[in-house]
């Protein structure tokens, strides 16, 4: 089974990231969202080799340029993807 | 059939409302007799300390809730080895140790996961 | 605000009936919260009554009913570990009855 991870918090002052990296299985992907879209500037997630997404308006309100190895969705997008995913598992 | 259920624990004992709220939901679950797992990481593992004195800070203890979970009927309990060997921490007797691979497989098996 | 007499003390209820100050519990208390059930306390419920107030200083929550069961069985065996037996005595709900007559809060995992 696939599971969407979603991260909103910025893997530079919190764990979720690391730790959502360390246990997430190559069929997963990971959404940015909120301060979590400052993990574009983190090499470990484009490394990790799993799917990225990050949520457009996060993005583009911190003024965040998208790499060419992550995809960025609007709230449509997001809605989406967590039906594509056969779970959503939200980084409280 | 219900749907399985893992909450992932990853806060620390006596910094917030997270780890009560993550061992009520698990409670809660086992009452109901739902498939349910836990698992402790990051920071959560910390909330396995064998010792701990809730009354020095006036709070209830967590970790003697802890100790019911088989009475609820959750037997699936476990910790990340990564966080406990981040921590300097042995193994607790009252969870499984599971590697990163281990936890990925964890998380693949159930049909909703919840981290707290 | 819900109260009880208990001889010449009167203590304070929560909504539900439940012990404001867990603290004032005593086996008179235990009596005069029965008889406003009504509910007449016989050596079966006191046995329950014990176990409930052993489960709490052990685990510090009030169990909802599958766990009071199997700990229940576990301490008493099975006859009187059982839903029927439990029920009976307390009058269909024994994870709320006996967790209020006991002195114990209100059961939270239970609806």
């Amino acid at each position: 089974m696939s599971t969407l991870h979603v991260v909103s918090h910025s893997p530079f002052t919190d764990s979720r990231l690391a730790s959502c990296l360390r246990v997430c299985a190559s069929q997963d992907a990971i959404l940015l969202c909120g301060d979590g879209a400052y993990g574009l500037h983190n090499p470990a997630l484009q490394t990790r080799g799993v799917k990225v997404f990050v949520l457009a308006e996060d993005m583009q309100a911190r003024d965040l340029p998208l790499p060419d190895w992550a995809d960025s969705v609007d709230y449509p997008g997001f809605v989406q993807l967590s039906i594509d995913y056969d779970k959503v598992n939200t980084w409280l | 059939m219900s749907k399985s259920l893992l909450v992932i624990s990853r806060q620390a004992p006596w910094s917030g409302p997270g780890a009560r709220e993550a061992l009520d939901i698990v409670l809660a679950g086992g009452a109901f007799d739902l498939p349910i797992g836990l698992l402790f990481m990051d920071d959560g593992v910390f909330q396995l300390a064998p010792h701990q004195d809730a009354k020095a800070l006036q709070q209830k203890d967590l970790s003697a809730n802890l100790q019911a979970l088989g009475l609820f009927g959750v037997d699936d309990v476990f910790a990340c080895s990564h966080s406990l060997a981040e921590r300097g921490l042995a193994s607790p007797a009252s969870a499984q140790p599971l590697n990163s691979a281990e936890i990925s497989t964890l998380i693949d098996r159930y049909d909703q996961v919840m981290t707290l | 605000m819900n109260t009880l007499t208990v001889g010449e003390h009167t203590l304070e209820l929560d909504k539900d009936g439940y012990l404001v100050d867990l603290n004032q519990w005593s086996t008179d208390v235990a009596n005069a919260l029965a008889a406003a059930e009504p509910l007449e306390l016989t050596p079966a419920h006191w046995e329950i009554l014990e176990l409930l107030r052993q489960f709490y200083t052990e685990f510090q929550l009030s169990p909802a009913t599958r766990p009071l069961i199997k700990y229940t069985a576990l301490k008493l065996g099975a006859e009187k570990g059982n839903s029927l037996h439990l029920n009976k005595l307390f009058n269909g709900t024994p994870a709320k009855l006996a967790a209020k007559l006991a002195g114990l809060p209100r059961p939270t995992n239970c609806l």
